[in-house]
């Protein structure tokens, strides 16, 4: 008979139970973050100086532009328990219109910053219907956005139809040399979107549904939000995000080409799982996102500067990709997750 | 709720993969029955006339006074199969294949034209051309660029199960070739890669005066192109010894991709003199990494494939060189020939070996002034004179 109230053993052992569940859930918050400097002291002592230099830290923040506004958009996506496939296609295809609307080697558009709206707008289209398509026709969101990839893979050849429009706009030519405070203008650019982004997610009523339909959507509905309204928002967001990733990587190429878009998915799934956002909805946000693109930024570059054998260097990427969300996913889930 | 996500999830997979197994069924031999297959080979009688005159078959001519009525009456089917029409250098195979439409016009044959579209996927390649046989009844000729070289032989048997006549360029295993499809597979064609790999890297070590450190931009790892192209690279390499490789590593034929290499090898490498890619869409990749490293035009870039802008940028001095493959001619000449083979003016078998392989012409694009020449080059081929495509041993 050691304890002699058993009520206050259990209130106390709840506690307790409560205050380590805690610990453990800001321990797995700082996880990524913790991968990310692990990887940058691994780096900086195998390379040296080649990999943290100055010059080298302002290519990351360029190469991680497009694929950090890639994965916001898959975010919000993934923090509804939905999932995203048309990446591919409607990058490829915002980055094409935009091309061919600006002043360019093959057509004689010369709109300027319209161009940038007809992309980004014919992006949220496709978004819109891809919304539309899940919660009316009851599709799930894998195969319809699946379908939007080729649809919009096929609008983007369409556009330009072989022969890739060279942008001869000066301004925009020259954007990609164009440093604000020391960093590139379209860094800049991804890094407003992630404003907007954390804007939306913390501080607007639409943010903190997205994580409510996440969680449990019988929930929200029993309280009066349109769930449905929620989740085809939630595309159309995705889908303007989208857009505006291929207007940064035609102006990174200097060219419209459907291949901007080719191969983006899957790093930007990887980069917000990696980030601790959990693919069954409801966790994360987009500041675990920007932490995993720099994860799998770095990862990219360091392995390249490394000068890996080619060979086997996609191996070894996959491999130090599972380790990494091996260290950053919650396991306390009573499920194995989807 | 969730339960049902997940099993909507498995389900939708279940059904994808079952769709993918089931074109996969039908691409077996032999399940279809092709209408009217065989029924317009040619007849043996035509081809036995100038088959057994001519040995000159570098001076071979099609006379359309040979080509009997019916068949000018005949709709006859014309198709290049190809990866997707986005790359530049593969829209000009299907102008090559207008081009030869509109000498079918000229000599008043009736015909319609199609593009084969296998978005990278080998199994629909296939897929692909054994239902245009079958539509077209024998009545069918093709250009072929097989996605990968273990498919060759099967796009050729798919051709030739409904009896029409492909030729094939770039891709096929070194054990098989046309002899092995009798009549059916006619030709198969390439530029050869080994000396354009070598000559663009040529150039590129000239502007560089013979010594300085290179950035190497491979393709997709293990794709025949590649391999020759990196293996004519390493010939000129043992011809410049102070040349020296500082990276090397694969854009997968990617621009993207090549852009972001090139990108980080200069953070560590920012006195590079040249940069050798294996095609222009990674060169593209490569001149916008330097452009934004404010090094463009003082670092030599080459590729192959001759796409509008990097000739462009040749012209401008921005980059070193490229090779033109010539698609108007590979795609329009392979027709003209796999045309005499179904006319019956051609009889296949016939054909010595080295006229059912052979390398095509290419063009070397390595100096303003060449650059400048190729931008204003109109094609104008001669199709009555088919073999005109083929490069003298």
């Amino acid at each position: 008979m050691m304890k002699l109230n058993p009520a206050a053993t259990i209130t106390e052992e709840f506690a307790e139970r409560i205050k380590s569940e805690n610990r453990s859930a800001k321990m797995m918050k700082l996880a990524p973050l913790m991968v990310l400097v692990g990887m940058v002291i691994v780096f900086t002592i195998i390379c040296g100086t080649q990999f943290f230099s100055g010059s080298n830290l302002l290519t990351i923040l360029n190469q991680m532009a497009l694929p950090l506004v890639v994965a916001l958009g898959l975010t919000f996506v993934i923090m509804l328990g939905s999932i995203d496939l048309s990446i591919d296609g409607t990058v490829g295809m915002a980055g094409s219109l935009f091309a061919c609307f600006v002043l360019n080697t093959e057509f004689g558009f010369n709109l300027g910053f319209l161009s940038v709206v007809i992309a980004v707008g014919a992006s949220m289209i496709c978004g819109l219907l891809i919304g539309l398509c899940h919660v009316y026709l009851k599709i799930p969101s894998f195969m319809a956005s699946f379908a939007f990839m080729y649809i919009c893979k096929g609008i983007g050849m369409l556009s330009y139809q072989g022969h890739p429009p060279t942008i001869t706009d000066p301004v925009i030519k020259a954007l990609p040399t164009t440093y604000w405070l020391g960093v590139p203008f379209i860094t800049w650019v991804s890094l407003l979107m992630f404003v907007l982004c954390l804007f939306i997610q913390n501080y607007t009523a639409f943010g903190r549904h997205i994580y409510a339909v996440g969680t449990n959507e019988s929930i929200p509905r029993s309280v009066g939000v349109s769930v449905e309204k929620v989740k085809v928002g939630v595309f159309v967001l995705a889908g303007f995000l989208f857009g505006v990733a291929g207007v940064i990587g035609a102006i990174r190429l200097g060219q419209g080409q459907i291949a901007i878009g080719s191969g983006k998915m899957f790093p930007a799934q990887a980069a917000v799982v990696v980030g601790g956002t959990s693919l069954a909805g409801g966790k994360g946000g987009v500041v675990n996102t920007i932490v995993g693109v720099l994860i799998m930024t770095v990862l990219d570059n360091g392995l390249l500067i490394l000068g890996v054998n080619p060979n086997i260097r996609t191996g070894v990427q996959g491999v130090i990709i599972l380790v990494a969300v091996i260290l950053t996913v919650a396991r306390g889930a009573k499920v194995i997750s989807k | 709720m969730k339960k049902r996500k997940l099993i909507a999830t498995i389900l939708s997979a279940s059904m994808l993969v079952g769709l993918l197994a089931g074109c996969a069924n039908n691409s077996d031999p032999g399940t279809e029955t092709p209408s009217g297959g065989g029924e317009s080979t040619p007849p043996a009688t035509e081809s036995s006339e100038p088959a057994g005159e001519t040995t000159d078959w570098a001076n071979f001519t099609i006379d359309p006074a040979d080509i009997p009525q019916e068949k000018l009456d005949t709709t006859l089917y014309l198709a290049v199969s190809i990866r997707g029409l986005e790359n530049p250098y593969i829209a000009t195979i299907n102008e090559g294949m207008k081009l030869f439409a509109e000498y079918l016009d000229s000599i008043g044959q009736k015909y319609e034209m199609q593009v084969l579209d296998s978005q990278g996927d080998s199994a629909k390649e296939v897929d692909n051309m054994r239902q245009f046989a079958a539509k077209a009844g024998g009545n069918a000729i093709a250009y072929a660029d097989p996605n990968e070289d273990t498919i060759a032989y099967s796009l050729a048997e798919a051709m030739a199960e409904s009896g029409g006549y492909l030729g094939t360029a770039w891709n096929k295993p070194a054990d098989v070739g046309p002899t092995d499809l009798n009549p059916n597979w006619v030709i198969h064609t390439s530029p050869d890669n080994v000396v354009n790999g070598y000559n663009i890297a040529k150039a590129l070590f000239d502007s560089m005066g013979g010594s300085g450190k290179i950035f190497v931009v491979e393709g997709l790892l293990g794709n025949t192109a590649n391999n020759s192209r990196v293996e004519g690279l390493e010939k000129a390499l043992a011809e410049y010894p102070d040349i020296e490789v500082v990276a090397q590593d694969t854009g997968n034929w990617n621009t993207d991709e090549a852009l972001a290499l090139v990108e980080t090898w200069l953070t560590q490498y920012p006195d590079v003199g040249g940069i050798w890619c294996a095609n222009d869409n990674m060169a593209t990749g490569a001149l916008q990494a330097l452009d934004a490293a404010g090094l463009k035009g003082q670092v030599g870039v080459c590729g192959v494939d001759a796409n509008t802008d990097i000739v462009e940028a040749i012209a401008n001095g921005e980059a070193t060189a490229t090779v033109s493959s010539n698609g108007y001619l590979q795609g329009g000449y392979t027709l003209a020939i796999c045309y005499a083979a179904w006319t019956g003016l051609l009889n296949v078998e016939d054909l010595p070996a080295e006229y059912r392989e052979f390398a095509t012409p290419t063009v070397l694009i390595d100096s303003p002034e060449a650059a400048k020449e190729w931008q204003s080059y109109v094609p104008d081929f001669d199709f009555s004179r088919p073999f005109d495509c083929r490069v003298a041993d």
